[in-house]
């Protein structure tokens, strides 16, 4: 049972980091982009699907992971506050199209955000954390835009690094009940694929 | 300040600026759902454009709305890491239910049928916002049997200091859950009755050209809220007994605890006697004619809200000091974090939150000042560029 749910915890994390590692990838190269609207319309019919990856896991790491749950964010308050506040100015900001620099700042705090959760996880020092993000989104960020064969690579180099830090973190004794978990499962497996599906059908009828 | 009293101040502030945006997405999911119904079964291209504009205001209010719901969820464990250590077992489930059905299917449902405009057989496009509008009621569904469950704990049992699921089925079956639910649906239904109304008189009395498709939308509002207050208001009456048996203390708290129940109730009396006086009113549209009803309507729609965040102040605050009734203290809850972090993110939160409301406001006002579009428009700043 719990190596179920440490993996759909890490499949969770890892999709919310391949998926919307290339939104913020797209809003961190946008100073540098020559047709700016062109690269968000890009993006549009990901986007949505892409940053609920996180509201997701972080339901899963509540129920099935209780007591882990408050001490990893309560840990981290003020890095979270950056997260945080960097998603809401992102995402308005990209879906309401507006100025593109709010849109940049939003991608920045958050993909700075997770760098210093990375930072603070696995004990590297904290303006290391503060460059790898930023820089593997950049890169995922590229290689959607250019539709380059090298796309699933720089997925995997943003889904990898928060499950890495983390996997140092012992979890005994943090896991929710049998009888909770028992319950979860009916929903969460089930749900996931379905998600996925449809997911993909919203790309697949958007057009090119 | 100390940390708990700005850990409390920021959830306040956080879940009333959400629970706006729910109450108007929910509303208003139901009343596009209904128009898009009517459209696919007649095909008369008045009921296609009022699918269109209202869910155009839909899709602006959820779109800025699912970013303060992404910043509540981490709030529990952000600055409430006693209640997740101690309750999350019982109290986590319902919340993991709410993500994964509402939250996470919700979008990906709204995101289908936003691009699937004129992509998608009709009829799957009707499910579609049929579905949208079920994930986000299964949404209010699963909260409020969490907040059931904070306001009389049922279901669970104690072992070593931690509280574990034993009967899921309780949550759903709690005195503080099915009333509650039943009254916010309905508040939400109200809201997007109230608020179809009034922006429908908004543009009677710029004495629209657009006669017949707001004369519809103004009439569907007007019986939805008349519908939909009488069961309001009793749902509301219907916890008095529930209260009384297991919060005796609930109405004296604090001294000034009723005065925002006071406050909801005249509103939701208000609400239902005018909309009822309004019902014969629609024969031959006398009430449109009238003129200053118009006026009244345009006036009625922030009620609802305010009428909203008076009870869901009298539910929270009635709770102290308990976080969960009778078993877990707020104070005891409140994460170990200093109060400068606390108060950083309580400024960032409130903020961009204050913000974020205001662009709503600005944004639907956009949207209805001008109006349905006379030509085919995309219909989501989600697709702006399409």
């Amino acid at each position: 049972m719990d190596t179920l749910w440490l993996a759909l915890l890490a499949i969770l994390v890892m999709g919310y980091f391949a998926l919307a590692g290339f939104d913020y990838g797209t809003g961190l190269l946008l100073p540098f982009t020559r047709d700016r609207a062109a690269a968000l319309r890009r993006m549009t019919p990901f986007f949505l699907g892409n940053e609920v990856w996180l509201v997701a896991a972080v339901g899963v790491l509540f129920a099935a992971f209780p007591r882990l749950e408050g001490e990893l964010l309560s840990g981290s308050h003020t890095v979270f506050t950056i997260v945080l506040g960097g998603l809401v100015l992102f995402m308005a900001s990209v879906q309401l199209r507006l100025w593109f620099g709010l849109i940049f700042l939003g991608a920045l705090a958050v993909a700075v955000g997770w760098g210093l959760f990375v930072a603070s996880l696995s004990g590297v020092p904290w303006f290391v954390g503060a460059a790898l993000m930023p820089a593997l989104f950049a890169l995922h960020g590229m290689t959607f835009q250019s539709r380059s064969r090298l796309f699933g690579l720089t997925a995997l180099a943003c889904a990898l690094p928060v499950p890495l830090a983390f996997s140092s973190h012992p979890v005994e004794g943090l896991m929710a009940g049998p009888d909770t978990l028992a319950m979860l499962s009916w929903v969460a497996i089930p749900i996931l694929p379905l998600v996925v599906i449809l997911q993909w059908s919203i790309v697949a009828i958007s057009p090119r | 300040m100390e940390t708990l009293d700005l850990a409390r101040l920021q959830f306040a502030v956080t879940t009333s600026f959400h629970f706006l945006f729910v109450l108007l997405t929910l509303g208003l999911v139901s009343l596009v759902a209904l128009m898009q119904t009517r459209f696919t079964l007649t095909r008369r291209p008045v009921h296609e454009r009022m699918t269109k504009f209202w869910g155009r205001i839909y899709v602006i209010n959820y779109a800025l709305g699912i970013v303060t719901g992404v910043v509540m969820e981490f709030q529990f464990g952000l600055n409430w890491s006693g209640l997740a250590s101690y309750a999350g077992d019982v109290f986590g489930a319902p919340l993991a239910l709410e993500t994964l059905i509402a939250f996470f299917l919700e979008s990906t449902f709204l995101g289908l049928w936003i691009f699937g405009w004129g992509r998608l057989n009709r009829w799957v496009h009707l499910a579609l916002i049929w579905l949208t509008a079920l994930t986000a009621y299964a949404s209010a569904f699963w909260i409020m049997a969490a907040n059931g469950f904070l306001q009389h704990p049922v279901g669970y049992e104690e072992r070593d200091g931690v509280l574990r699921l034993v009967d899921f089925g309780a949550l759903l079956t709690n005195p503080t859950f099915g009333t509650a639910l039943t009254h916010v649906v309905f508040a939400a239904l109200t809201v997007g009755g109230v608020f179809v109304t009034g922006v429908s008189a908004y543009h009677f009395i710029k004495r629209t050209n657009e006669v017949e498709f707001f004369r519809r939308s103004l009439r569907l509002g007007v019986v939805v809220t008349a519908l939909a207050t009488p069961s309001l208001v009793g749902a509301g009456f219907a916890q008095f007994p529930i209260i009384s048996e297991y919060q005796p203390g609930k109405t004296h708290t604090v001294p000034w605890i009723g005065m925002p129940l006071g406050f909801m109730i005249l509103i939701g009396m208000t609400l239902t006697f005018a909309s009822w006086i309004t019902l014969p009113l629609l024969v031959r549209d006398w009430v449109i004619r009238m003129r200053f009803p118009l006026y009244l309507m345009v006036i009625g729609i922030p009620l609802p809200f305010l009428a909203a965040i008076f009870g869901w102040v009298f539910r929270e605050v009635g709770r102290q000091p308990w976080l969960v009734y009778g078993l877990l203290r707020t104070s005891d809850a409140v994460s170990k974090v200093n109060a400068t972090s606390m108060t950083l993110s309580l400024i960032v939160f409130s903020t961009l939150f204050l913000l974020l409301a205001i662009t709503d406001w600005v944004l639907i006002a956009r949207a209805v000042r001008r109006g349905p579009e006379t030509t085919p428009q995309p219909v989501a700043p989600l697709v702006v560029a399409l």
